[in-house]
């Protein structure tokens, strides 16, 4: 069981100086997203998420299990940008945003129910989340993208 | 100590850098396995994922009784952000040019 949980499970964290409304807003609308989401234009409302590539191609298109901002979301996850990923078993994407002291939150990204998507899981843990979440805080707290 | 401080502390220990590495060749493990992985005692174990932790490279989660350790690579992310793009900048950019030229091929 422990075996499960760990090949399965992916957990990032980040804190970023900026209010949770303002955490959630540029996770859930396309108009932040494509600053820091490899250009993808991401809008989450209650029952679907829903991402378009820079071409307008669907890179995902999934199922929303919770939907409570500015806190929490849970939806399903599916790497339509490419096609052997695509062809593998939803996932899941766990956001939480928790305030702290200081103006900042801790944001915490769960990439889980990963074993039928073994490709998947690999591609997103390497530079997959982690330039996600380091150009959220930069776009947040700058103002700007990323660069490179 | 500022976050950055903390991270290149964590980073300054060869055990502390082992652990990462376990974790990076299978993420969640439980304070039990990663124990059995080195010649230490537990305590001293708990020790160094304290400061993992503290530091944000490790993230715990609590899966019914057990504690799954989890590597957290976005703190060495925006470190490279920070310090390394700034050296490289001009080097990486005309391999990212070079990138999209190939791609615009396709």
């Amino acid at each position: 069981m422990t075996t499960t949980v760990a090949q399965t499970t992916q957990v990032y964290q980040v804190f970023i100086k900026a209010s949770a409304e303002e955490i959630w807003d540029a996770i859930t609308k396309p108009e932040f997203t494509q600053q820091y989401f490899y250009g993808a234009r991401i809008s989450v409302v209650p029952d679907r998420y829903h991402s378009l590539g820079p071409d307008d191609a669907v890179w995902g298109d999934a199922g929303v299990e919770e939907f409570d901002p500015p806190r929490r979301l849970v939806h399903g996850w599916r790497s339509m940008y490419d096609p052997e990923m695509a062809a593998e078993e939803e996932s899941r994407v766990t956001w939480e945003i928790e305030p702290h002291d200081g103006g900042v939150c801790l944001l915490t990204v769960v990439h889980d129910r990963l074993e039928g998507a073994p490709k998947t899981a690999a591609s997103v843990s390497g530079r997959g989340w982690t330039m996600v979440l380091s150009g959220l805080k930069t776009l947040l707290e700058t103002g700007k993208p990323l660069q490179g | 100590m500022t976050d950055d401080d903390l991270v290149f502390k964590a980073l300054a220990d060869p055990t502390r850098r082992h652990l990462l590495d376990r974790l990076f060749e299978r993420d969640g493990r439980t304070l039990t396995e990663l124990e059995a992985e080195l010649e230490m005692t537990r305590f001293g174990v708990m020790k160094h994922l304290r400061v993992l932790e503290e530091a944000g490279l490790v993230v715990t989660r609590r899966h019914g009784r057990e504690k799954h350790h989890f590597l957290n690579p976005v703190p060495i992310r925006l470190i490279h952000d920070r310090w390394i793009d700034k050296y490289t900048e001009r080097h990486v950019s005309a391999l990212t040019d070079l990138k999209n030229r190939l791609e615009e091929r396709r």
